[in-house]
């Protein structure tokens, strides 16, 4: 079978939700390796990061019907889907790194912080930019996006207010999206 | 709202990373459908986002990628194998000790699709005869689906509701609107489902669903003529004056 070399992102969202098995080789094929790099910052086993790229390529199949192009692009949507899936999977496998059942002082200190990171994860990708940033910012994503914790929780972990928490993740995000350039 | 300010303020890169709360995904999801200038940022940043992501590329190995497509075929997906020329590929030369990967990946998928075919031929008579069984519904239900007026709303799950769907029929004319439940987890003896209606960003209650009701239409009236949005949330029993947005278990927009 001839694969189409291009799709737009409308074609492929369309043939993907009529399960078309060409659309769906595209995908894997295009799409895979910018996922499995994801995965990647998450988890430092190749074996556990093999199983998360297996899974969401799974869901993507199971629920490509429930994405709706209004809400957003399609990789935005992939994107969520692994970074869901690899902490879940994390959790779920009860990793022994720098996750909730460390001490949570250690996330108080920069410099203790970057050490446990550096010890236990792969610098790479968005990773790497996040280590970029200034302790408070590096801190304040490693455990919204990388530990997916709540703003409650991050509050209680950094023993700061609900509003500053809010505060001090957007303004690290501004200064993250300034290095996408 | 100052929408330039709300722009700047970050809640743009939270809401595309995926780290807003429930309440913040809900106001950006309205504010988007109004102002034009709002979603032309949050699609900007998507763009540099997925950019970015895409150029940071991690290849899986040849042994996983085969691994992959053997477990989404054993699952009845039928996948051929992998296509390795991507857009993104300039180093050519690991095709090469690949090549003889690929040649036994044929033969395993032509295997897997071979059988998918023989289960989707079963499959195919099946869902034939089901579909010559003819379709009742109520009368009533029926002219409600006729009616050409009528605005039809999508409810989509929200967060872990995900799952969670509803179709609502509004008429305009009448203010009334009519919602069948497709999917909704049945609320406790303390708790009903409340639904309202966004008016201008703020919330407006319609009324109380009665989500004992399944398959056939539930009638809710007074339906604010210039809604924009709608959401459902879990309330006590009797309803609250305000939503419960951390009990939000769908939302639809028109």
């Amino acid at each position: 079978m001839k694969i189409q070399s291009t799709y737009t992102e409308a074609t492929l969202v369309a043939a993907l939700q009529k399960r078309d098995n060409e659309a769906y080789q595209y995908l894997y094929t295009n799409y895979r390796g910018a996922l499995f790099a994801i995965i990647n910052q998450f988890v430092n086993e190749t074996e556990t990061a093999n199983d998360i790229l297996q899974e969401v390529f799974i869901a993507v199949w199971k629920n490509i019907d429930k994405y709706d192009p209004a809400k957003g692009r399609l990789f935005t949507w992939l994107h969520t889907l692994t970074r869901n899936t690899s902490i879940n999977t994390i959790r779920t496998k009860n990793f022994k790194s720098f996750q909730k059942n460390e001490q949570l002082s250690d996330y108080v200190s920069g410099i203790e912080l970057k050490n446990t990171i550096q010890q236990n994860i792969n610098l790479i990708g968005l990773r790497k930019q996040v280590h970029q940033l200034r302790d408070e910012y590096k801190a304040i994503v490693e455990l919204f996006y990388y530990n997916g914790f709540t703003q409650d929780e991050v509050a209680k972990i950094l023993e700061i207010p609900v509003g500053t928490v809010k505060t001090r993740l957007r303004n690290a995000l501004i200064e993250l999206r300034k290095q996408f350039k | 709202m100052d929408i330039e300010n709300y722009i700047l303020s970050g809640i743009i890169e939270q809401y595309v990373m995926g780290l807003c709360t429930v309440e913040e995904k809900i106001e950006l999801e309205i504010l988007r459908q109004q102002h034009n200038v709002l979603n032309d940022a949050i699609v900007s940043f998507e763009l540099s986002m997925e950019k970015k992501m895409m150029n940071d590329i991690l290849w899986p190995s040849e042994e996983t990628d085969e691994k992959i497509l053997r477990a989404i075929n054993s699952l009845g997906i039928p996948v051929l194998p992998i296509n390795k020329t991507t857009h993104k590929a300039a180093n050519m030369g690991w095709l090469k000790p690949v090549a003889a990967a690929a040649s036994i990946l044929l033969v395993i998928s032509a295997f897997f699709n071979y059988n998918l075919f023989n289960k989707n031929k079963v499959q195919q008579k099946q869902l034939a005869l089901a579909n010559e069984k003819p379709v009742s519904l109520p009368s009533a239900d029926y002219n409600i689906l006729k009616n050409p007026t009528i605005t039809p709303v999508a409810m989509y799950g929200v967060g872990y509701h995900a799952i969670c769907r509803c179709t609502m029929f509004w008429d305009k004319k009448t203010g009334k609107a009519y919602i069948m439940i497709h999917h909704l987890v049945r609320s406790s003896d303390k708790k009903d489902y409340q639904l309202w209606a966004m008016v201008n960003d703020k919330p407006v209650s319609v009324g109380m669903i009665n989500d004992a009701i399944r398959d056939r239409f539930i009638e809710v009236s007074n339906v604010p003529a210039n809604a924009t949005a709608f959401i459902v949330t879990l309330e006590n029993t009797g309803g609250s004056p305000s939503p419960t947005l951390q009990e939000t278990y769908l939302q639809g927009r028109l």
